[in-house]
């Protein structure tokens, strides 16, 4: 199945630059330790010689290495910032890529799948929106609260050996509490998952039954119950918490132990009453500079921690993106048929409504070329009947045969010209939206075509011609302007079939009188299945099929 | 509004919020306290060590070596202590406001009450809900960051003036410029990013409606172009956000290298004292950066309040009185007056459309826009509050909605304190006794969302039983044997027309069955247009 690949390719990964910004932080905590050390071990000799107060005796050495704690302090707060920012670029790129890729795909199989629009754009939009920390912050935070302890231990080791031993040591028992307590956390905050979304639901379940609460009086019931649910939902919250935080004491007791046990052995190895014999002699900077580095072996960690809310929500938007690519896949666009049939025959197909009612069972013979019509009263289903033939509808039973072979309405798509209620206008000039179908048509036969469809006047108003853009809002162009847009846009296409939805609804009558004239001249060269109600069209029709 | 909502759920939940408070206060100090006292400690030992023997035997280790085992242990439980407690307090007072809020949006009149998407509703009550989290843990949180500040400035003190200056002009420098950072450049990028990302939704919205022209003519790459272009603002603005964020970070670096960096220059102290102050300093500053970035966080709450504040509006008007009006409901239809008392049996008829089921409801107070004059007990139906109603009639919808629970359940909405045999005598009536005998569970068995375990018959009746328990002086059925077979209904007819005789309850009716239809003893046409 192609949708496992796809579930594959929409795994982000972390970004190298934020992981190379986490990992300079590190590096300047080493650097800032490091100075602090040689400052503070400036005092320790400056006590030692007795010397009392005041600044004397930095000398040039100090002030370069007060150059560097602030140099390194100034860095620390660039990377971190600066992670962040070049971790959002990437997760920028890699939700503008899904989006690219899911979009187009959710649009044309929306009706396949019964899904509403609203639904497809909170995974479209919303859902990818909230991969975005996820991507941005914490993918490059876990790989580098697996590197960054390593390198502090690293940097620790010149120093001593035994610290860097220490703070290691700390990490065994560190990673089975974690592990322990992690599993438990993560079963827990499902159950909490699965109550949230129980709650949410209990809302919406109320706010639909509102009449029936309302009516009978109900509210105090009814909001007595919510406060108990959400009452509830905060008790099951605070029990995942309580899992949760104490998985996070254990990463601060082991913090707080990494400190401590440095901070000690230091100690009695500078006073010489280490308990056992150290392997190595300590001055004061080098276990200055190991007590100042064991705060930062946890911190990666710490940070990972506390982005867990990034990890939940962008993992389930992951998935639930994944579960929608199977019935995308489902959806795809069928190979296109070869040639244009001279026979499109329909065989007591019975097509599922949106709204449920199932229409038919219908039949009919188009052949070409001709004006076919199907006509019916309003809801009867004829437009469904037209997106039926561009597969954009479900058929429930029945076929459809080209040329006596019986083929899959998607198939029939590429072949088609198609006008509906409501052509779709992209942003761009006119002329792109004219040649969407893809056909090499020069100006002068656009703007005749615009003209037979008495369009001629829009341009002339707009200015422009058509070069003319068109904006996202349709640029307040009437119902019945758009809809002869989508009509010139079929008719220009040169495509064999035109499918025309109501071709001559929201015109005055001169205007709809063109179209009928376009459409019989159409129809003598191509097929064309229109629905309708206009007596005009119908009185010129070749054959008519009525529904409903 | 919102802000005086979420006082009073907090003052609700003082202890916590108290608790949490002081554990946090003692996690910070605890924390600032272990890296001062091992500086402390360490350079003592290193100056007491290459002193002489004599100095490392008079050097006191014990009191330090435990203090630090002691306030890594502190640190751990205050820790745990103050997230425990500050997000019980949260998640309690958060429980509260998500209920005041849905008994507000409940409270408001119908007529408001039933325009909302309840997608949106539930939106409202849980994502945005959830974003005064931050409020609330801000007004624990930062309390408790002033008294750590003001414990680490007594340590600072040791170190000298100069040192306490140096580490309390950084903290409020780095407050100070994180707040005006977070006016001046967040603020703004999160208004953007919110309005980038509701219009990049109708882009695709927009599109979407053309999924036809997209399938036929190929235009996968348009549309990938024309969302790319919608993406834009959203990216930028998370960008500007982004190098906001990293300003403040700069700065607050910047800032804690420099209080460190005059402590070290600064401090007549001795060195043990100076490491000390150094290390407090850097941990405070830590914890002064972690206060920053919340109070920042403030401006990403703003947009929920606005809209929290726009859905739920405070009901300045309490509920008005629900004394109920007189059983007697006086119809003028096309001139002509029709009275109704209970124990009436009167037929609402008329074609599809002609506004029978918006007459039911104008009664009910559900609306108030039947086009026929309505008075109930003399008075105009429109003038009179839904608490006044709605007293009167028990209504039996023609959509017979339930609501996501139990038989139980449903049947409870109709009044307080019905009993379990008052349940099954209204089942009876309304020929549903068998069915639900049969269930898993009899009256418990769980429904589903909108009662999808029934079919749209068994739902009917269910909604009928649900309006006789009501006890109501009318009974309002609006196709109430719609789905039901033959042998049913005939039945059904007989018991209501007994229920109907035994209460002296009245009926108003509307239905387009026969059999039905006889149960009533008048009729009253519609037409759908006033006048």
């Amino acid at each position: 199945m192609s949708s496992r690949d796809n579930a594959t390719s929409a795994t982000p990964a972390a970004s190298r630059g934020a992981l190379a910004a986490w990992l300079g932080d590190a590096v300047a905590a080493v650097l800032f330790a490091l100075a602090l050390a040689q400052l503070l071990a400036l005092h320790v000799a400056r006590d030692l010689r007795g010397g009392g107060g005041g600044d004397a005796g930095f000398g040039i050495g100090g002030w370069a290495w007060m150059l560097l704690l602030v140099g390194a302090a100034l860095a620390r707060g660039a990377l971190q910032g600066g992670a962040f920012a070049i971790g959002l670029r990437h997760a920028a790129r890699f939700a503008a890529e899904l989006r690219a890729r899911v979009a187009p795909a959710l649009m044309v199989s929306a009706a396949g799948r019964g899904r509403l629009i609203g639904e497809d754009a909170e995974l479209a939009v919303t859902a990818i929106d909230r991969i975005e920390p996820y991507v941005a912050r914490f993918l490059p935070l876990r790989r580098a609260a697996m590197l960054s302890p390593l390198l502090i231990a690293l940097a620790a080791l010149p120093a001593s050996g035994v610290a860097a031993a220490i703070l290691f040591g700390t990490l065994l028992p560190f990673a089975i509490g974690m592990a322990l307590a992690g599993s438990a956390a993560a079963r827990a905050s499902e159950a909490q998952l699965g109550a949230l979304s129980r709650l949410g639901g209990l809302f919406v379940d109320r706010v639909r039954a509102l009449p029936l609460i309302l009516s009978y009086g109900a509210e105090d019931r009814v909001t007595r119950q919510i406060g108990g649910a959400a009452r509830d939902l905060a008790e099951r919250t605070l029990g995942v918490l309580r899992i949760a935080f104490a998985s996070s004491a254990i990463l601060e007791f082991f913090s707080a132990l990494a400190v401590a046990l440095v901070a000690v052995y230091c100690g009695f190895s500078l006073l010489g009453l280490l308990p056992f014999r150290a392997p190595e002699s300590l001055d004061f900077a080098e276990a200055f500079y190991v007590l100042a580095l064991a705060p930062e072996f946890y911190l990666g960690m710490r940070r990972l921690a506390a982005a867990y809310h990034d990890k939940q929500q962008g993992e389930a938007a992951l998935a639930a993106l994944a579960a929608a690519e199977a019935p995308i896949a489902d959806h795809a666009v069928a190979p296109p048929l070869l040639g244009a049939p001279a026979a499109l025959v329909v065989d007591a197909w019975v097509v599922r409504h949106p709204e449920g009612a199932a229409i038919g069972p219908i039949s009919a013979r188009w052949t070409g070329p001709g004006l076919h019509l199907i006509v019916g009263p309003s809801g009867s289903g004829k437009t469904s009947l037209l997106r039926a033939l561009i597969g954009q509808v479900p058929v429930e039973s029945g076929r459809l045969y080209a040329d006596d072979a019986a083929i899959d309405p998607r198939a029939l798509a590429p072949l088609c010209g198609w006008a509906g209620q409501r052509p779709l206008l992209l942003p761009g000039s006119l002329r792109t939206n004219l040649l969407v179908g893809g056909a090499n048509v020069g100006d002068a036969a656009i703007i005749a075509e615009l003209g037979a469809l008495g369009l001629a006047s829009l341009i002339a108003a707009r200015g422009g011609g058509i070069d003319w853009v068109v904006d996202d809002r349709g640029s307040g162009l009437s119902g019945g302007e758009r809809r002869r847009i989508g009509l010139a846009r079929a008719l220009l296409s040169a495509r064999p079939l035109l499918l025309l939805d109501e071709p001559t609804a929201d015109l005055d009558a001169a205007s709809a009188a063109r179209v009928v004239a376009v459409l019989r001249a159409a129809a003598m060269t191509r097929t064309v299945i229109a629905a309708t109600h206009d007596p005009a069209l119908i009185a010129l029709a070749d054959s008519v099929v009525e529904i409903g | 509004m919102i802000e005086a909502l979420l006082r009073s759920a907090r003052a609700g939940q003082r202890r916590a919020v108290l608790l949490g408070m002081a554990a946090a206060a003692v996690a910070a100090l605890s924390a600032i306290g272990l890296l001062a006292v091992s500086g402390w400690f360490l350079t003592g030992a290193a100056i007491a060590g290459l002193t002489g023997a004599a100095a490392v035997k008079a050097f006191n280790y014990l009191v330090p070596s435990a203090a630090i085992r002691g306030l890594a242990i502190l640190r751990t439980l205050s820790r745990y202590g103050e997230r425990l407690f500050s997000h019980q307090a949260m998640l309690f007072a958060l429980a509260e406001v998500r209920a005041v809020l849905f008994a507000r949006l409940i409270a408001a009149p119908p007529a408001t009450a039933l325009l909302h998407n309840r997608g949106d509703v539930a939106a409202r009550l849980g994502g945005d809900v959830e974003t005064l989290e931050e409020a609330l843990l801000r007004t624990t949180l930062v309390p408790s960051g002033i008294a750590t500040l003001a414990g680490t400035m007594l340590l600072m003190a040791l170190a000298g003036w100069a040192a306490a200056a140096a580490l309390l002009g950084a903290a409020g420098a780095s407050f100070a410029v994180a707040r005006r950072i977070g006016r001046d450049r967040i603020a703004p990028a999160l208004d953007a990013e919110s309005a980038a990302l509701g219009a990049l939704k109708r882009c695709y919205v927009e599109l979407a409606a053309g999924g036809d022209d997209i399938a036929v003519y190929g235009l996968a790459a348009d549309v990938c172009a024309a969302i790319a272009a919608a993406e834009a603002p959203l990216h930028r603005a998370r960008a500007a956000m982004a190098g906001a964020d990293t300003l403040v970070s700069i700065v607050h670096g910047g800032l804690t290298g420099a209080a460190v960096a005059a402590i070290v220059a600064l401090s007549p102290a001795s060195a043990p004292v100076v490491a000390l102050a150094a290390l407090a300093a850097t941990a405070a500053m830590e914890i002064v950066g972690g206060l920053a970035r919340l109070d920042i966080q403030r401006w990403k709450s703003r947009g929920a309040r606005a809209r929290l504040d726009a859905m739920f509006p405070d009901a300045a008007a309490p509920a008005s009185d629900g004394a109920p009006a007189q059983p007697i409901v006086e119809l003028t239809v096309a001139g002509a007056l029709h009275r109704i008392v209970p124990g009436d049996r009167v037929l609402l008829a008329g074609r599809s459309g002609s506004g029978k089921t918006r007459l039911l409801e104008t009664l009910t107070g559900l609306r108030d826009d039947a086009p026929e004059d309505v008075r109930i007990g003399g008075l105009h139906a429109a003038g009179l509050p839904l608490a006044a109603r709605r007293s009167l009639f028990a209504l039996a919808a023609q959509d017979a909605a339930m609501i996501a629970g139990s038989v139980a359940d449903n049947l409870s909405l109709a009044r307080p304190g019905i009993t379990r045999d008052e349940m099954q005598a209204a089942l009876t009536v309304a020929c549903l006794d068998d069915v639900v005998a049969q269930l898993p569970g009899g009256l418990d068995c769980w429904l589903g969302d909108d009662g999808a375990r029934l079919s749209g018959g068994q739902r009917k009746r269910l909604s009928l039983a649900r309006a006789l328990l009501a006890q109501r002086p009318f009974l309002l059925l609006d196709e109430p044997s719609e789905g039901l077979d033959g042998a049913t209904e005939a039945r059904l007819i007989v018991r209501l027309g007994d229920w109907l005789a035994e209460t002296g309850s009245g009926l108003i009716l509307v239905s387009h069955r026969p059999a039905m239809r006889a149960l009533a003893t008048r009729q009253i046409e519609i037409d759908g247009d006033p006048g």
